[in-house]
């Protein structure tokens, strides 16, 4: 067991809480001007290239992975148990949400700066 | 050897429809959390995927916006607004029922054996958190179409 389950589920309604808030901001940066208007390639660029936007990205991408593949982690877990298969199922997820994260991070580092 | 402990009834528990009426609108808030838990990580990874195209340049962002473009885009996307509402609302219901909120006072437990924490209260939080979830989807589609 890597972490007493209560902690885990603390740190899953942690993570809630802060995606509901960063993503209400996220959204409201699309309505600041006409939706679609505000998803042309040069509005989302210039979206990445602000410091304090590409932080609030980079911490709903943490936020929302943490949470998701842990929401992923219980539902495997509630349809079966077994010692492996609890192990195999925690690395799993684990393993998926780094790789999710490092990946969306790199888009938001070369697309902060400029490397597009 | 390692004992295999199965859930009795694993993914078939789940789509059972008989267990709807036995449990009632808890046990449709219970599918409906994990439903729209995954399919909002699905859309997550494919929102990921998708906003990468910024990296290769303006004609591949705007050939992958054309496919958010469509009216089955528009669709999708509202149902992805449904889901993320149902699941907030839902998830916010059941930290304060895990705080001890809206639980109801402990009683002996006489015939029906109805359970405290089973109560309209909660109930009635399943159903606004439903219509929530529906006036957004509404409101993403006529930002959307609009």
């Amino acid at each position: 067991m890597l972490m007493r389950e209560s902690i885990v589920m603390k740190i899953h309604y942690g993570t809630a809480l802060g995606a509901v808030f960063l993503t209400v901001i996220h959204i409201m940066m699309r309505m600041t001007q006409d939706f679609h208007e505000s998803l042309e390639y040069e509005n989302v660029l210039a979206n990445y290239e602000m410091i304090g936007y590409a932080i609030l990205l980079e911490l709903l991408l943490i936020l929302i992975s943490v949470h998701g593949f842990n929401g992923l982690r219980v539902i495997l877990l509630e349809i079966r148990q077994g010692a492996t298969y609890e192990k195999g199922v925690t690395y799993g997820c684990i393993a998926a949400m780094a790789i999710l994260i490092a990946y969306g991070t790199r888009t938001i580092l070369m697309a902060n700066m400029g490397m597009v | 050897m390692e004992k295999d402990h199965k859930a009795k009834e694993g993914i078939k528990g789940w789509i059972n429809p008989a267990k709807y009426g036995k449990f009632g609108i808890e046990r449709f808030a219970w599918i409906l959390m994990r439903i729209t838990g995954l399919g909002l990580l699905a859309y997550f990874i494919g929102h990921i995927y998708e906003t990468s195209n910024i990296l290769s340049g303006e004609a591949a962002w705007n050939s992958m916006l054309e496919l958010t473009q469509t009216t089955e885009g528009h669709i999708f996307l509202a149902l992805v607004i449904g889901m993320c509402v149902f699941h907030t609302g839902n998830g916010i219901r059941l930290m304060l029922v895990q705080m001890g909120y809206g639980l109801g006072k402990p009683a002996r437990p006489d015939y029906p054996y109805k359970p405290q924490s089973l109560n309209m209260k909660g109930k009635a939080c399943i159903y606004a958190t439903i219509g929530i979830a529906a006036l957004a989807m509404w409101y993403g589609v006529t930002v959307m179409f609009g």
